[in-house]
């Protein structure tokens, strides 16, 4: 070795011994430890016969499990006359099933300190069991049950509805809750997208035992269905079960997505008088990407940069930090079957809605015209990357972010490509996306709070209608 | 966020299950290490290499119930506490965590203030860097407070002025607590969030950040043996207090039930009670625990089948024991049908709490609300950070890290006999104070309003 060779290694041993005299901010951060998220040989996947895909992730270190049937449809396949209709189905899944009414369900459930769940979103129906390993076969009974033999029993049928349409005129009260109402309807009047995911009271009412049980026909099929089990399970039994009880289901082929909503191509700006509020809620939106958009990622980092990357975010930054405007705001591209909207969300105080709007236009316009520099999109794309780690720390996690690969039909392997491909996105493709994606000029604007004040500061931006709540 | 919170109850569902397993539950904060640093700062430690992530908490002993002047002083402070130090700009904190995937925010009770960050293991001492720095070289300007003030009284706004529930439990303290600090909102009364001064923020961080008022609490992929010099490097010039003064005030007897109504634009009204109930680690503590559970728990608990199921009266109805450091509340309450009146669901409501003092539960009740409780306490050990905040909860109320099974077996030697003592004892008309959520005045005249 030379002396000068010598004299390197020596200054650079030297270096990395010193103490650090830069705090540990202004030192670059460590290499990224990308664990796998899924260890070798503990994920089984198959597909059944009659289409049912499986999916077993087997991880034994608590005594317990958990196990569902997800149809890969919700609320997005009803027409605008039966909104409502897959969360009332999902409801009365819960209550009443094979041989028990809904007070023995519960009892059966509660008995084995185990957790029994049925939940709809626009996209899909969620039927889910979780316990103790050692009750494993009587609550894969039960779930088998709740999804393949739902009783649709007359008298909970009225008392769901009852309920659900109580519950509907009690949410009316909540200004978040309008403003999400509202901003859906202005943005896609006459598609299901426009009413709320619950329905309205003029569908609920209209729903009944025989309405839900028609439903489940129409969308619990095998071609929809994905059966999923994670923990404490041995899974060469448990798919011995599955495909036992699973293999023979009939029914009939996937029903296609719903009908894409139109595209909203121009400004409306719409208050929901509440003359009673001292602080206004305020959404900006216009149309957005669907979940299997290709520029999906692209869009994702985009938004963080903007609006969905916390207390760092532009619009944060500027709205919440610098200006004290408000407690919080945040921008989000809502992915669905369908494209759904892109759409900012904050409150106020309501003399400074104005200022807001104003504010959160010309954010949507410089993220336009300046887009993210290298050294913010690198910031961006380590906070997904690292976020991604704490997302899936569980194997229930890990187990969830599968099935929702699947209800989309994404490629198995996104989690494994996730952080290689948020690290390889270019400054380029998220001016491109903020370019083909961000129209501040044809946003509509609604806002919740008291019409008097608000409208002549909403003016400067179009014409106003004011709407009861 | 719907999927979030699919997975935080599937996550807690899989954990209550190892409650009841067979094999004894490996209670793993029993490997908390305390250590004292020579300043008076208290280091819990708890390494749990199961996951790369680590959550760094530290917790402040002041909340909204040592305020003397200035109410919301408290919770304004740890908006303050993000704002800027000697080396780092606004907000410049949380830019260093997130862009590294971390995540970190803060809150204030009415007895401590909790500054919380979750990051994966290689980014830890940068963690505990952004601390020291804060800690050591807070800025606090006119400038900083103007806008973190008109932050708060928007937060104030949300969750308290345009939101029902908040405007209830709001009267509700107020009523219940008349003399004891409890009474005040930790948000603070808005009057006093637009008038309170930068010197008043600056005396408050004198007396009570101080090096023996905090708690540092540790769980998951780190090494003690390397965490521990490190916190004495960065953490160990704090300065320390020679006092640190507390709110003296004690609540005295209440001598007869209290009533409070509020108007608010709501389709339906919202009726809350509560009785004074004893501070965190009383003995009737696991009874009032049991009795919640019965009351609350799931679609056979009391509750839910008196005024939700068997008659239609509300959406939804709980109730349960409220622990405090300094006093404790056991309150119900339901969220009436528009179709229905808060009268009736009173009535209700009380009979419910009548029942507990009366007549005996029964053992399936008792055996399912104990089994509901192991469940909950087991699920408290979901991640880091529910870890690192367990052992510092446990830590400052009780100056020990109380085990699992201590606690368990408190739950389950409660007796049907326990649940009507407790009841009796604390659960007295006298002692009651109701508030009732209406619309307001015009409307009611209206029909179906």
């Amino acid at each position: 070795m030379s002396r000068v060779w010598a004299s390197v290694v020596l200054l650079i041993a030297l270096a990395c011994a010193w103490p650090a005299a830069k705090p540990a901010w202004e030192l670059p951060p460590p290499p990224p430890r990308d664990a796998a998220v899924v260890q070798e040989g503990r994920l089984h996947r198959e597909t059944l016969a009659n289409g049912v895909r499986v999916l077993v992730l087997e991880d034994r270190r608590l005594p317990a499990f958990a196990l569902g049937v997800v149809t890969a449809r919700g609320a997005g396949v009803e027409t605008p006359d039966e909104a409502g209709v897959a969360a009332y189905t999902a409801e009365l899944m819960e209550r009443g099933a094979g041989e028990r009414n809904a007070l023995e369900l519960a009892e059966v459930v509660d008995a084995l300190g185990a957790g029994l769940l049925v939940s709809s979103d626009w996209d899909a129906i969620r039927a889910q069991v979780s316990g103790l390993s050692q009750d494993q076969e009587a609550l894969f009974d039960v779930l088998a049950d709740v999804v393949l033999r739902p009783r649709f029993d007359a008298d909970e049928a009225k008392r769901v509805k009852s309920e659900q349409l109580a519950a509907l005129r009690q949410a009316s009260d909540d200004p978040v809750t309008l403003l999400s109402w509202h901003l859906a309807k202005a943005l896609y009047p006459g598609h299901r997208y426009g009413l709320p995911e619950v329905g309205s009271q003029g569908t609920l009412s209209r729903l009944d035992a025989a309405a839900a049980r028609a439903f489940h026909r129409r969308i619990f099929t095998p071609g929809s269905a994905i059966v999923f089990a994670s923990g404490d399970v041995e899974t060469e039994s448990l798919l011995a079960r599955i495909r036992a009880t699973y293999g023979g289901w009939q029914g009939p082929p996937p029903q296609g997505l719903g009908a894409p909503p139109p595209v909203p191509d121009a400004r409306r700006i719409v208050v929901v008088d509440r003359p009673d509020l001292g602080q206004a809620q305020i959404a900006l939106a216009h149309g957005g990407i669907a979940r299997t958009d290709p520029r999906r990622l692209d869009a994702q980092l985009l938004n963080t940069a903007l609006g969905g990357g916390g207390f760092s975010s532009r619009l944060m930054a500027r709205i919440r930090a610098e200006e004290g405007l408000t407690y919080g705001i945040s921008s989000q591209f809502v992915q669905r079957h369908q494209p759904g909207p892109f759409a900012v969300f904050t409150f106020t105080r309501v003399p400074k809605v104005g200022e807001v709007v104003r504010a959160i236009v010309e954010e949507l316009e410089r993220i336009r015209s300046d887009p993210p520099s290298p050294a913010e999109l690198a910031r961006v794309q380590s906070q997904r990357a690292g976020q991604f780690a704490l997302a899936l720390e569980t194997s229930a996690e890990v187990a969830a972010a599968l099935v929702d690969l699947d209800i989309y039909d994404l490629p198995p392997d996104s989690l494994d490509s996730y952080r290689g491909r948020v690290r390889a996105v270019t400054p380029e493709q998220t001016a491109a996306v903020a370019r083909e994606l961000i129209h501040p000029e044809i946003a509509s604007i609604v806002v919740v709070g008291p019409a008097e004040t608000l409208r002549p500061q909403l003016e400067p931006f179009g014409s106003v209608e004011v709407v009861k709540p | 966020m719907r999927r979030g919170r699919a997975v935080v109850l599937l996550l807690a569902a899989l954990l209550v299950a190892s409650a009841v397993a067979a094999a004894p539950f490996q209670d793993p904060a029993l490997d908390t290490r305390v250590t004292t640093l020579a300043n008076g700062l208290t280091i819990l430690s708890l390494e749990d290499h199961t996951t790369p992530v680590v959550s760094f908490q530290i917790w402040v002993r002041v909340g909204s119930g040592d305020e003397a002047r200035f109410t919301g002083l408290a919770h304004l402070f740890e908006h303050m506490m993000f704002r800027g130090s000697e080396h780092l700009g606004k907000e410049e904190h949380s830019r260093l965590i997130e862009e590294r995937g971390g995540q970190l925010n803060a809150y204030t009770t009415r007895d401590q203030t909790v500054y919380f960050t979750d990051v994966t293991a290689e980014h830890l001492p940068l963690v505990v860097a952004l601390e020291a720095e804060r800690l050591a070289n807070l800025v606090i300007d006119e400038e900083t407070l103007e806008d973190e003030r008109q932050v708060v009284i928007e937060e104030r706004r949300f969750r308290t002025e345009n939101d029902p529930q908040g405007r209830l439990f709001e009267a509700l303290l107020a009523l219940t607590f008349q003399a004891h600090p409890y009474r005040v909102p930790t948000v603070g009364w808005m009057s006093d969030l637009e008038k309170m001064g930068l010197p008043e923020c600056v005396a408050f961080f004198e007396e009570y950040y101080a090096a023996n008022n905090l708690v540092v609490s540790v769980a998951g992929d780190f090494q003690t043996g390397e965490l521990l010099p490190l916190l004495e490097r960065e953490l160990g010039g704090l300065r320390r207090a020679e006092h640190i003064e507390r709110n003296p005030t004690v609540e005295p007897p209440q001598l007869g039930e209290r009533r409070a109504t509020v108007h608010f634009e709501v389709a339906g009204p919202i009726v809350a009670m509560a009785w004074h109930a004893p501070a965190t680690g009383h003995d009737d503590a696991a009874a009032l625990d049991v009795a919640s559970e019965i009351l609350s728990s799931g679609r056979t608990s009391r509750l839910y089948r008196a005024l939700v199921y068997d008659e239609p009266i509300a959406l939804g109805a709980a109730g349960g024991y409220w622990e405090l450091k300094r006093a404790g509340l056991f309150f119900a309450y339901a969220q009436v049908r528009p179709d229905a009146k808060a009268e009736l669901a009173e009535a209700r409501l009380l009979r419910e709490i009548e029942r507990l003092r009366d007549e005996p539960v029964t053992e399936a009740e008792l055996a399912k609300a104990k089994r509901a409780l192991e469940v909950g306490l087991i699920a408290g050990q979901g991640s880091s950070n529910a870890l690192a905040s367990r052992i510092a909860d446990d830590y400052v109320a009780f100056g020990r890290v109380r085990p699992l099974e201590e606690r368990l077996a408190k739950v389950r030697a409660v007796s049907a006999a326990d649940i009507e003592r407790v009841a009796r004892t604390w659960l007295v008309p006298g002692g009651r104070s109701v508030v009732q959520l209406l619309p307001p005045p015009a409307a009611e005249e209206e029909p179906g309003a």
